[in-house]
């Protein structure tokens, strides 16, 4: 990218916009910043960002309503902010096509990494799809759907190739147990979010080095899973 | 009462049939009998109706035998006239004797009834009093009250009410149950006076007869004990209250000073390590920088679990501490907890002992983390650093699972055992650790929102908490996909 990437922070408290401000402005990003949902979505149309930050809970619009608003005509990369123990309303900002979340409080270094991949992803979206997926000894060939541990070839039964290539081909990204039901398993599964467990704990066996400590094959609390591939 | 009138009159005639029997013993033996002989005999009628009957039939029964001694006894024979002088002083004698026997004995016999009747109240009384004592709530009171008044004067209707708070509502009790009351006024009606107020009264319907004074009495005992009983049991209820203010209010308290002492010294770091760094006067040292920046880190850290804690334990309070629960992997949630903490574990062995073939478990993630969150904590704190810290989880029987997080750490006296669960409440001597005695209060809270149990036992290497969770979800298990 020649030009700094610009991001739009939506959020009503003046002191996390502050914050945002310094902070991302000299890691070399534009910012533009609005305290009102509506004002946000008249930003995010009048200087389309490259990114929005977007807190869930806005005085005048709620946020998911704002995520999904924009998902009407832009496939630009939101990355929602909430609290601990409001799990539903992230699901719910994800389902309607936000791309990743953060906690509040939160640290810098998370921030800054979320908002890497999710600007990557971006950029890959409107290019190429990446073929092959590398995570540490795993490569995942999309293409020929041939999957490897080191140099040996892992063999995965036909719906834990398809959960792993919709994890891969997403990753990075924050999927919920009903995106990853839809996706894979099809509308009639989507709540049985139990199939899902036992597949992750299948891919985790054939995949990771200890199971119970995965590198690759993340859980997010309470919300789905996450695919961690490479940079 | 007619029947008491009855028995009344019964009595009379009795004592007349009496005498009257004597007479016609003595006139048919009247040519073996002088009349000083008949004279005494006619006293034996006349005293047995006093002693049963009392003063009436007594005096009625020596009326009788006056005139039939004169009548049948004494020449002229068959008149009311006498004529020898000392016949007419044996008749006085006899009138004079007969009144005073029947006197006597007619009041001994009043006073033996009269006594009966005060045993009889105070039977009733006393009843009353051992049925009320146990009563702690005014319908109790009432309702028992009805019942005793009902029973007691064999009424046909009864109709308590108590009013409990001057201005609010009174507790009715109307019996026998589900019949209406008469239209036409009652019997009776005594009101139910407290110390300062009319606390209610009784209305009492009888279709037979009047009140006797007696009864009048006995009622009086039973509204005075029953408004005693009232008064005592708004006197307790408001203790109660009193009692239940001051406790949430030591709470409060105690919470608003552990919080804010807790709150204040990760602050104080804060502010201190901030205001170091900001200050152009000292050129500190790359090391020591890093060290002000990790304290300010480590103690935000800290701070925002403190907050959580605090809203969880206000959700619970509030009751609103609902659990999302869905099939879960259990080892993905002590998986997802050990990443989190592992910054907080490092001076301690963590070991995990989950057996693989655990079956799916219905949680709530967040809040099920939350709990193995505190409890790991509360380990860490009090185990030295070094020694292990265990979690172990296995199949109770087929309804429940049995999780177990155990430390190394010094065994807790048996009495806290128990009470580590309660909101602030810290073990003694260990002031140097610092915590709002929050955490284990909101696993209690997360885990019986989960139907299940938590609890901690000493053990010979150190301290476990112990908690249940039940395997299903209502009422299902966990569906297997089909391996595809």
């Amino acid at each position: 990218m020649t030009q700094e990437p610009h991001v739009l922070v939506i959020d009503d408290e003046p002191q996390i916009l502050r914050a945002m401000r310094t902070i991302l402005a000299a890691k070399r990003f534009r910012v533009t910043t609005a305290s009102r949902g509506e004002e946000g979505l008249a930003l995010a149309a009048a200087q389309p960002p490259d990114l929005i930050i977007l807190d869930l809970s806005l005085p005048d619009l709620d946020g998911i309503e704002v995520c999904s608003r924009i998902r009407e005509w832009s496939q630009v990369p939101i990355i929602v902010l909430s609290v601990r123990d409001a799990e539903k309303d992230k699901v719910a900002a994800l389902d309607r096509g936000a791309d990743d979340y953060l906690t509040k409080p939160f640290g810098i270094e998370e921030l800054l990494a979320r908002v890497r991949v999710a600007l990557r992803h971006s950029t890959q979206a409107s290019g190429s799809k990446q073929v092959v997926v590398h995570a540490g000894d795993l490569e995942i060939d999309l293409s020929s759907h041939v999957v490897r541990k080191g140099p040996e070839e892992v063999k995965l039964t036909g719906t834990e190739y398809k959960l792993l290539a919709h994890l891969a081909s997403n990753a990075g990204r924050v999927l919920t147990h009903r995106g990853i039901l839809l996706a894979v398993w099809g509308p009639a599964d989507s709540d049985h979010v139990e199939y899902l467990r036992v597949y992750m704990r299948q891919l985790r066996k054939k995949l990771e080095d200890n199971p119970d400590e995965p590198q690759f094959l993340l859980t997010e609390p309470g919300l789905g899973y996450r695919f961690l591939a490479d940079a | 009462m007619q029947r008491r009138l009855v028995r009344r009159i019964g009595r009379y005639v009795g004592s007349i049939a009496a005498v009257g029997l004597t007479t016609g013993v003595l006139f048919s033996l009247r040519h073996w009998l002088n009349t000083s002989t008949v004279a005494l005999l006619y006293l034996l009628p006349v005293g047995l109706s006093a002693a049963l009957w009392g003063l009436g039939p007594g005096l009625g029964a020596a009326l009788v035998a006056f005139f039939g001694f004169n009548y049948l006894f004494l020449p002229p024979y068959f008149t009311l006239s006498v004529m020898q002088p000392d016949n007419l002083i044996a008749l006085l004698v006899f009138l004079v004797v007969a009144v005073v026997i029947s006197q006597l004995l007619g009041r001994i016999q009043e006073n033996l009834v009269r006594a009966r009747a005060r045993e009889h109240e105070a039977i009733h009384a006393s009843e009353m009093i051992k049925a009320l004592t146990g009563l702690s709530n005014p319908q109790g009171i009432a309702a028992m009250l009805a019942d005793r008044v009902l029973k007691t004067f064999l009424a046909d209707h009864v109709e308590v009410s108590l009013q409990i708070d001057a201005g609010e509502d009174s507790e009715r009790v109307v019996l026998p149950l589900a019949i209406a009351l008469p239209r036409e006024h009652p019997t009776k009606v005594l009101a139910v006076q407290g110390m300062n107020r009319l606390l209610g009264e009784i209305r009492l319907w009888r279709s037979a007869g009047s009140f006797f004074p007696e009864e009048d009495r006995l009622l009086g005992i039973f509204a005075s004990e029953a408004a005693l009983a009232l008064e005592r049991s708004l006197l307790a209820q408001a203790e109660n209250r009193a009692r239940v203010l001051e406790q949430s209010d030591t709470l409060k308290s105690a919470l608003l000073s552990s919080v804010s002492h807790e709150l204040r010294t990760p602050l104080a770091t804060i502010m201190a390590s901030v205001s170091s760094l900001r200050t152009g006067e000292v050129d500190w040292h790359e090391e020591a920088r890093q060290e002000l920046l990790s304290a300010i880190e480590e103690e935000t850290d800290h701070l925002n679990q403190l907050v959580g804690n605090l809203l969880d334990m206000s959700r619970i309070e509030a009751g609103i501490l609902r659990p999302q629960r869905s099939w879960n992997l259990l080892s993905e949630v002590i998986q997802s907890v050990l990443r989190r903490m592992r910054k907080h574990t490092s001076h301690h062995r963590i070991l995990v002992e989950v057996p693989e073939d655990l079956p799916l478990v219905p949680l709530d993630f967040i809040q099920i983390e939350q709990v193995f969150t505190n409890l790991l904590d509360n380990s860490i704190k009090y185990s030295p650093p070094g020694t292990s810290v265990r979690i172990r989880a296995s199949i109770l029987d087929d309804k429940q699972l049995i999780v177990e997080v155990s430390n190394e750490g010094p065994p807790v006296p048996a009495e806290y055992l128990a009470r580590m669960f309660g909101k602030f409440s810290r073990l003694p001597g260990v002031e140097s650790v610092t915590g709002t005695g929050l955490g284990l209060s909101i696993c209690k809270g997360i885990i019986e929102a989960h139907g299940g149990r938590i609890w901690a036992e000493n053990q010979p290497s150190g301290l476990a908490f112990r908690f249940t969770l039940p395997l299903d979800l209502e009422g299902l298990s966990a569906a297997q996909p089909v391996q595809t």
